[in-house]
């Protein structure tokens, strides 16, 4: 809990930052994770262990959870250790999802198990070897992955405990119905490159960009302009709030996906709160500038209504 | 005929612009931009920064037909930040993908067979970093939205990426580039996740050195890409050569395009994990090390070869899928 410690005025802070693995059990039912059982089925426990896949219960209900432990290096690959993802881990991870979609796929959509996606994670490896194989395929395919379980009606939350940065965001968060994160106090950490690094690349001053900054959720570092921008759904205020919120939102998301309102979560939600928000600046003109320019060139591109299609 | 039509089709693909590469993409007379220049729907962000935005914001989206298909173009321009994308540029890519399902759900409702109603693709020229720093959140998110788009379009309509440009297709955008149903990219194309000069200057020298231009395009260059079967076709750098090979897919049956897919299955992640296992515990130090391994034996004549006696000669990864090794 935020503030709460011990007397003599020393607060004590929960910090999840680097620690995925160890908030696993702060928002799912205390003790009931097992890890690499997934679906039904038993993973390797040597393969990739940063990439902590496995299920859980919530409020009772079997969930699948996929962490990042920043605190485990894959011996086979240099370049995963400190949280930094690899070609491996991407693939586990979406192998997770895969086998989740898998053992659910004759359930109803209120039976599809919810996936929980704990996220600390600063990016994905910056490798030669990583880059040779094509680490992109790692990130895309978990995304893909991610999609696909949550139009088939699983509920998909990400919890950001602590980093959420760039790449490693995108691979692993960006694709859930809903995401929520503790507030700034606990260190958490969501950008895609720190100011100085954005002033240093793009040549354009640093006081320049962190004046332009507090007004503009646009490139900035942090949970809040995130938040504005629709990025994050949900901010969290203290670690005992993150189980029962995690549950409320899979509820809502049940309940849209229920009435077939699927442009209401997931990514493309995000982008009309971000405008709901104000974070977003030109997105809903260039929506509706589109969409009025697409219906006035709609007879000319697929001929009219009786023509069928002629090139 | 159309003059500016036939003059570009035997330009350098490489040496055009994002509107030039759009245009002659499709057939003559055939694109019209959406949210063109002449509504100077610019970047709000860029100008309190000391940068001037442009009307398009470095992307350009239209509708045309390519072959005998209707398709949404999206061609993006790096000489604008690097092809960047920022807020307006990220969601006219989400806009072009969603208009395209719509197109499609249109011609399906119409009375006709299948066979005459046509089906829309969508047709991306990549040319990018990324994420444009300056919108750098926005450009995130974006992204996201474009892989969700591309999940939804998933057996309904096809999506083609080119990958040609003097930039090639980095950062974000390259996972984006390996989720499209058929890639087909240029020897000057390159396509990777985090870029040579970032890895040089995260890891160091060591690492990858990013001044040494033969390093960089054998690492992430079409050739490359192609062996690894990321590109499914490696084509000349001319327009003409790239207009031809997309018109030639969107006339594929969609479960052919499927085929070509390299990511999106649970299947398919095992198969990208036998790769991954050739190059565990620094067995691989260097792509043509992989080459080797499909059987690639003159590694110095393929690499010096012509655009199509590499594609006759090349040996690629074999999937390891029956009746997929050609």
């Amino acid at each position: 809990m935020p503030g709460a410690g011990p007397g003599g005025g020393l607060e004590i802070m929960i910090n999840f930052v680097g620690r995925g693995r160890d908030a696993i059990d702060y928002i799912v039912d205390e003790g009931s994770f097992e890890e690499n059982l997934c679906g039904g089925e038993t993973l390797d426990p040597e393969w990739a262990e940063s990439a902590v896949v496995g299920s859980a219960t919530l409020s009772g209900e079997t969930v699948t959870v996929i962490a990042n432990d920043a605190g485990i290096a894959n011996p086979r690959f240099r370049m995963v250790y400190a949280g930094l993802m690899g070609l491996e881990e991407g693939f586990k991870m979406a192998h997770a999802v895969y086998l989740t979609i898998k053992a659910d796929k004759d359930k109803p959509l209120a039976e599809k198990r919810p996936i929980i996606l704990v996220v600390d994670t600063p990016g994905m490896s910056p490798g030669k070897v990583e880059e040779i194989i094509g680490i992109y395929k790692s990130t895309g395919a978990y995304q893909l992955a991610s999609a696909e379980a949550r139009r088939a009606g699983h509920p998909i939350v990400a919890m950001v405990v602590g980093r959420a940065i760039s790449g490693g965001f995108l691979c692993h968060g960006l694709q859930a119905d809903r995401i929520l994160a503790l507030s700034d106090e606990f260190g958490t950490m969501v950008h895609v490159m720190p100011l100085v690094g954005i002033a240093r690349v793009t040549k354009i001053n640093i006081m320049l960009l962190e004046e332009l900054s507090e007004g503009n959720p646009v490139f900035a570092s942090g949970v809040s302009h995130f938040y504005n921008l629709g990025g994050v759904d949900e901010i969290i205020e203290s670690v005992a709030d993150m189980r029962p919120r995690v549950k409320a939102q899979i509820d809502e998301i049940r309940r849209l996906k229920a009435a077939g309102e699927y442009d209401k979560v997931g990514p493309w939600s995000r982008l009309m709160s971000g405008i709901k928000r104000g974070g977003r600046k030109t997105s809903e003109k260039v929506i509706e500038l589109m969409e009025e320019e697409f219906n006035l060139a709609l007879s000319s591109w697929l001929g009219g209504e009786d023509d069928g299609f002629t090139p | 005929m159309d003059d500016r039509w036939n003059l570009l089709q035997n330009q350098p693909f490489s040496r055009l612009n994002a509107r030039e590469r759009a245009y002659a993409i499709c057939n003559p007379e055939s694109f019209t931009e959406l949210l063109g220049p002449r509504l100077k729907l610019t970047s709000p962000h860029l100008p309190p920064m000391g940068q001037t935005p442009q009307f398009d914001d470095g992307v350009v989206v239209g509708l045309g037909t390519v072959g005998k298909a209707p398709a949404v173009v999206v061609s993006q321009e790096s000489k604008f930040l690097g092809g960047g994308v920022g807020e307006a540029h990220g969601t006219k890519m989400v806009m072009a993908i969603r208009l395209a399902l719509r197109g499609q759900e249109i011609l399906e409702s119409r009375s006709k067979s299948s066979e005459s109603r046509g089906r829309v693709a969508v047709v991306i020229s990549f040319d990018t970093g990324g994420v444009r720093l300056q919108e750098a959140n926005a450009g995130l998110l974006a992204h996201s939205e474009v892989m969700d788009a591309f999940q939804a379009a998933r057996g309904k309509v096809p999506i083609i990426g080119i990958v040609g440009g003097t930039v090639g297709c980095f950062g974000g955008m390259g996972f984006v580039a390996a989720s499209v149903d058929v890639l087909i990219m240029s020897d000057v194309g390159r396509l990777g996740l985090t870029g040579p000069g970032v890895i040089e200057e995260v890891v160091g020298t060591e690492e990858f050195d990013a001044a040494n231009r033969a390093l960089v395009w054998r690492t992430t260059g079409g050739r490359h890409r192609f062996i690894t079967r990321d590109a499914d076709f490696i084509v000349e750098d001319t327009m003409k050569a790239f207009r031809e090979k997309v018109a030639e897919v969107a006339s594929w049956p969609i479960e052919k395009i499927a085929s070509k897919r390299i990511i999106g299955t649970g299947e398919m992640v095992l198969e990208q994990m036998r790769l991954v296992d050739l190059a565990a515990n620094d067995r691989i130090q260097d792509s043509w090390d992989l080459w080797r391994q499909f059987g690639n034996e003159d590694i110095e004549y393929l690499w010096d070869s012509n655009v199509s006696e590499f594609e006759a000669n090349a040996r690629r990864w074999p999937r390891g899928r029956v009746g997929d090794n050609d």
